[in-house]
This record gives structure tokens, C-alpha cells and sequence, in this order.
């Protein structure tokens, strides 16, 4: 449905995307993520047509974003970064109106306009002013305006910024219920947005795909570290020394606090050494207040994949 | 692009400036003002002409033979006059918000990406606002009506209806320059401004060409609101006239619609 080709912008001499690549199939939700300043709503701005690419191709239902820019049009329903609105509008007079520059037939209008207002929940506002609306109830106009002509495609820049935690879970579940007949791409720098309602995951870094897989597969292609944190109290050394003479064991790390030690141990792979790590603190006469495993989250890979480069750069850069 | 969805898109764009109009308070202000500079002007105008006639009527009977004075014809194009000058400052108050509005408040993305051409939304939005200043001139129109054909022997209402015509024309040409500049910036102050300021330039291109002289004041003269004008509420509906008038709104439709589009480029 969407296929993304050496997509490239540059401003001056600054490269805001660089060379990306990927594709969405029909009635995906493809989560687009990345740090703030990556190049998310560049690339949806281009996506959308509202900016031209400096080179490479992007194709929304088979027409080019550039050649074919009114036919993608017609097929898009896009929320931009700040909820496009007309303060001086009621809702459902601006709905009419995004409902007819998107070409939706007289005779369907008013039909469209009520399903969109119901679904994102603004039936009891439909006549209110949108300048006397608070940030949630425009954020949701804004959704409204993106789905109001049915479109194919759906492309949320942030959909979520700016609601409240229940508000932010019924928009997921409109994106989610959304999917299927529409292919949706969203952006967002919120990890957990991202494992809820998404199938697969673009992370973009500096303008560069630094991963894209379904959120599961990231998870499991990270170099899967396994972390125990223990709290214990007592003398530590010799559970250190036992602990150096471990093979699997990847690194100790230790912080103190007088008599307590809160002391984490990371291991290589899947190793379980829970068993054997808790007979070892025994042993070593150590009082145990508490464990915890911790394994790897989206949100390590992500923090591995957007800052390993980081020092990279800086490396180059002194 | 077939002609139903250009005219559908037309409409929606025509429609939702009209309203955008009357839900601002600011146009109610302006309306205000303006009618009632207007009305004032009208009355002094009015008694000032009457005064001179009667002069001229008392000079006649002394028999001095001074020619007969066509009254409502004198009031018409003085007061055409006073109203030309008085729409230069209201018109780019009224042209300001025109684009200046949709790229301050993030609209314009959403325009920008729906399938409508930017060439329909700026002719929509000179629709819009031109409609708005006709509006404007209904009142002036009717108490012009009920004063002037009082007359013996009567006034055309078709002279007073053709002599505001030219008004439009000239408000159509203006809004549309005024388009271009709000297209140009995201703050409707500098776009009143600058409207302001570009109209003012045309308005007395033809005191510059009289300074200049030659082959360019000929030029500058055809360019000039005021002469173009001046001669149309006269009564001599050249042709030429009307072409100036029609090629300053194409032009400023024209630059509209491709500032709009390069703005793509050089969006950050």
C-alpha cells in the first residue's frame, strides 16, 4: 500500500532523512519511531505531499507523492504534527468542510460527518466552537478531519501528544479498530504506544532506518541481556569474587550505601542464573531484600539502537 | 479534474471564507467604521454640492448663463471618489488574513494535502472576500438610491449601479494584490502593511509619472489605480480601463498560487 524508496530530504546542507526504505502492506499498523528531531514528520510531510523529497520515490497506493500528488490526496487522511483547525468553526461545520474539499459526494456528508464525530467521541461538542475546545477535544477534531472521507490511508503524526492517559487509550483503540480496511502509519516518540497498537516498527535515527521488524522480533534481535538486581546487606566481596569466577556472567555492577549494596549482575544470552544466584547470596551470608529480572524492552532497543551511534559520532567528531 | 469536483471545491472554499467573515467580530468593527466614514463623507458631500449649485443657480439668474449643472451626476462620481480613497485602508484589512491566517494556524497543511488545487482555494478566497465588500457597499448603495432619484428629472439607477462596478473592480484588483502579499508572511499585520503600502505605490503611480515624464510616465499611467478608476466613474467605460483592472487580478491570483506552491520548497 505504501512503498518507501531512497526517500531523501535535505535542507541546505543538513539531511533530515536520509535513503529510506520500507514498505507498509494493506491494513498494517506501521508505528514510526524514533527520537524527537529524527525525521518522523519529514517524512510524513512527504509522505503526504506537502513537501517534496530531494530525491528518492514514495508511492501511496501505487501513485507518487510528487507525479501523482492529487490522486494520493484523495486517498490520504493525515493529522499533522499541530490539529489543522479553524477556531472560529463548530466541529461539525469543519468536518462538512474537510469532508468536501476531500471530495466525499453531497449525499454521504452528513453520514460521514456523524460517524467520524461518534467515533472519536466528540458527539456532545459537535456544536461547540473549536477555539472553545480544550487540547484533548482538538486533538480528537483532528483525528476526526484524518478519517472523516474514509480514506485508505491514514497517517497520524502523534496522534496521542497532548491527551490525557484515558483519552490516550481510547485513541488507541479507535487506531486499532481503525486497521484492517485502512492502512495507518503513526509516528510517536512514546514507547508503549508503540507495543500496544502497532504491528510492525520503523525506528528512525538521524534521519536513517536503524530497525524495522514487528516488535517482537526487535525485542528478540537485541543482544538480549538478562539483568538481576539484587538488594542485599552484609558483607559483599566474597559474593563478588564468586561471582567473577562465573562463566556467562557478562558484568557486576555494585552501588553502596553503607552496609547495603544494591548489586546487578547482567548475563550473556538466556541464561538463567536466578537458582544458582540466590544459593550463592546464602551461602556468602548475605541478608536478601529483594530481586528483580529484568529483560530486554522495546525500549532498551530502542535506547541501544538510537545511542550507540550517538557515541559514534562523537567519537568522530573530537 | 472534472468540472463538478473544480466547482465543488470552489464552493467549499467560497462557502467557508464567507462564514469565516461573518464570525469575526474584527469585520463587524471595520463594516462599522466604514459605513459610518462613509455616511459621513456622503452628507458633506451632498451639502457642499447643493450649496455650490445654488450658487451657480443664483449666478444663473444674475445672467451670467452658467451651464446647468447635472446635480446627482456631480454627487455620484465625488462621492465614488471619496469611497475609491476610503477602500484603500479598509480593503487590506479585509485581504490580511486571507492566506497570512491559514499559515499561522497550520491550515494550510491541511488544505495543502486534501485534493483541491491551491488555484481554487485563492480564487475561492478572493470569491469570498470580494462578496464581503459588496456587502459593505449595500447600504452605501441604498441611501445613494433613496437621495439621488429623488432628482428632477430623475437619475438611472443603472448609472449608480455601473459607477459602483467600478468600485468592485477596483476593491477585485486591490484584494487581489492584497491575496498575494498575505500569502508572503505569516503575520496579517505586516500582510495589512505591506498591502497597504503596495496599493498606496499603484494608487499614485500617476503623480509619479508626472514627475518622470517620457516614454515611462505614459506606461506608468496605464498601471495606475487612480487614473484607471478616476476615468471609469467618469463615465467612460473603456475597455482599457477594465483590462487593467482584470490583469492586476489575474496577476495577483497568479503570484498567489505560485508563492503557495514554491512555499512547499522551502518549508524547514
Amino acid at each position: 500500500m505504501i512503498t518507501v524508496e531512497h526517500l531523501t530530504k535535505r535542507y541546505g546542507s543538513t539531511l533530515a532523512v536520509d535513503d529510506l526504505n520500507f514498505t507498509v502492506e494493506k491494513g498494517e499498523i506501521l508505528g514510526f519511531l524514533g527520537p524527537n528531531g529524527a525525521g518522523k514528520t519529514t517524512t510524513m510531510r512527504m509522505l503526504t505531499g506537502y513537501m517534496p523529497p530531494s530525491s528518492g520515490t514514495a508511492k501511496i497506493a501505487g501513485y507518487d507523492v510528487l507525479d501523482d500528488s492529487l490522486e494520493v490526496r484523495r486517498r490520504i487522511g493525515y493529522l499533522p504534527e499541530t490539529p489543522p483547525l479553524y477556531r472560529e468553526m463548530t466541529v461539525e461545520g469543519f468536518l462538512h468542510f474537510v469532508a468536501r474539499i476531500k471530495g466525499v459526494s453531497a449525499g454521504d456528508r452528513a453520514k460521514r460527518v456523524d460517524w467520524a464525530i461518534q467515533r472519536c467521541g466528540l458527539t456532545e461538542r459537535r456544536h461547540q466552537l473549536i477555539r472553545k475546545l480544550s487540547k484533548g477535544f482538538r486533538q480528537r477534531v483532528g483525528i476526526a478531519q484524518a478519517i472523516v472521507h474514509d480514506p485508505p490511508v491514514i497517517i497520524l503524526d502523534e496522534p496521542t501528544v497532548g491527551l490525557d492517559p484515558k483519552q490516550i487509550i481510547e485513541v488507541r483503540h479507535l487506531i486499532k479498530s481503525l486497521a484492517g480496511d485502512h492502512t495507518i502509519i503513526l509516528s510517536t516518540h512514546i514507547l508503549p504506544e508503540v507495543s500496544m497498537t502497532c504491528n510492525r516498527v520503523v525506528i528512525i535515527h538521524k534521519g536513517r532506518v536503524v530497525a524495522t521488524d514487528t516488535i517482537d522480533q526487535l525485542v528478540n534481535r537485541s543482544d538480549n541481556r538478562t539483568q538481576y538486581e539484587l538488594k542485599v546487606a552484609g558483607e559483599v566481596q566474597p559474593l563478588l569474587a564468586a561471582l567473577s569466577q562465573w562463566t556467562g556472567v557478562k558484568g557486576v555492577q555494585t552501588q553502596s550505601q553503607g552496609d547495603s549494596h544494591v548489586v546487578t549482575v547482567s548475563t550473556e544470552g538466556n541464561t538463567d542464573i536466578g537458582p544458582e544466584l540466590t544459593a550463592l547470596v546464602v551461602q556468602s551470608g548475605l541478608r536478601l531484600y529483594e530481586m528483580n529480572r529484568r529483560r530486554a524492552t522495546l525500549e532498551d532497543v530502542f535506547l541501544q539502537l538510537t545511542t550507540v551511534e550517538e557515541t559514534v559520532d562523537a567519537d568522530t567528531d573530537e | 479534474m472534472n468540472v463538478r469536483t473544480i466547482w465543488a471545491n470552489f464552493v467549499a472554499i467560497y462557502r467557508k471564507e464567507l462564514q469565516g467573515y461573518f464570525a469575526t467580530s474584527l469585520n463587524y468593527v471595520i463594516a462599522g467604521v466604514y459605513w459610518f466614514v462613509a455616511g459621513v463623507f456622503y452628507i458633506i458631500l451632498f451639502n457642499a454640492v447643493q450649496a455650490n449649485v445654488a450658487a451657480q443657480d443664483l449666478q444663473g439668474q444674475a445672467g451670467l448663463g452658467a451651464p446647468p449643472v447635472d446635480v446627482p451626476a456631480v454627487i455620484l462620481e465625488n462621492y465614488l471618489g471619496v469611497l475609491g480613497s476610503l477602500s484603500l485602508f479598509v480593503l487590506p484589512l479585509l485581504s490580511m488574513n486571507l492566506f497570512a491566517q491559514e499559515r499561522q494556524q497550520g491550515t494550510l497543511e491541511l488544505l495543502a494535502t486534501s485534493p483541491i488545487t491551491t488555484t481554487m482555494v485563492a480564487i475561492g478566497k478572493l470569491a469570498g472576500v470580494l462578496t464581503f465588500f459588496i456587502t459593505l457597499l449595500l447600504p452605501i448603495l441604498f441611501y445613494e438610491s433613496l437621495t439621488l432619484l429623488q432628482s428632477e428629472p430623475p437619475f438611472s439607477f443603472g448609472l449608480i449601479l455601473l459607477g459602483h462596478g467600478a468600485l468592485v473592480l477596483l476593491a477585485a484588483a486591490i484584494l487581489s494584490l492584497g491575496l498575494f502579499i498575505s500569502a508572503t508572511t505569516e503575520s496579517t499585520l505586516l500582510a495589512a502593511v505591506g498591502t497597504f503600502g503596495l496599493i498606496l505605490l499603484l494608487w499614485i503611480l500617476q503623480a509619479i509619472a508626472d514627475r518622470t515624464g517620457g516614454w515611462l510616465a505614459n506606461i506608468l499611467r496605464h498601471f495606475s489605480l487612480l487614473q484607471n478608476y478616476t476615468s471609469l466613474i467618469q463615465g467612460s467605460v473603456s475597455s482599457t480601463s477594465i483590462v487593467v483592472f482584470l490583469s492586476y487580478v489575474v496577476l495577483g491570483l497568479f503570484l498567489t498560487v505560485q508563492w503557495v506552491d514554491g512555499l512547499r520548497f522551502q518549508r524547514a
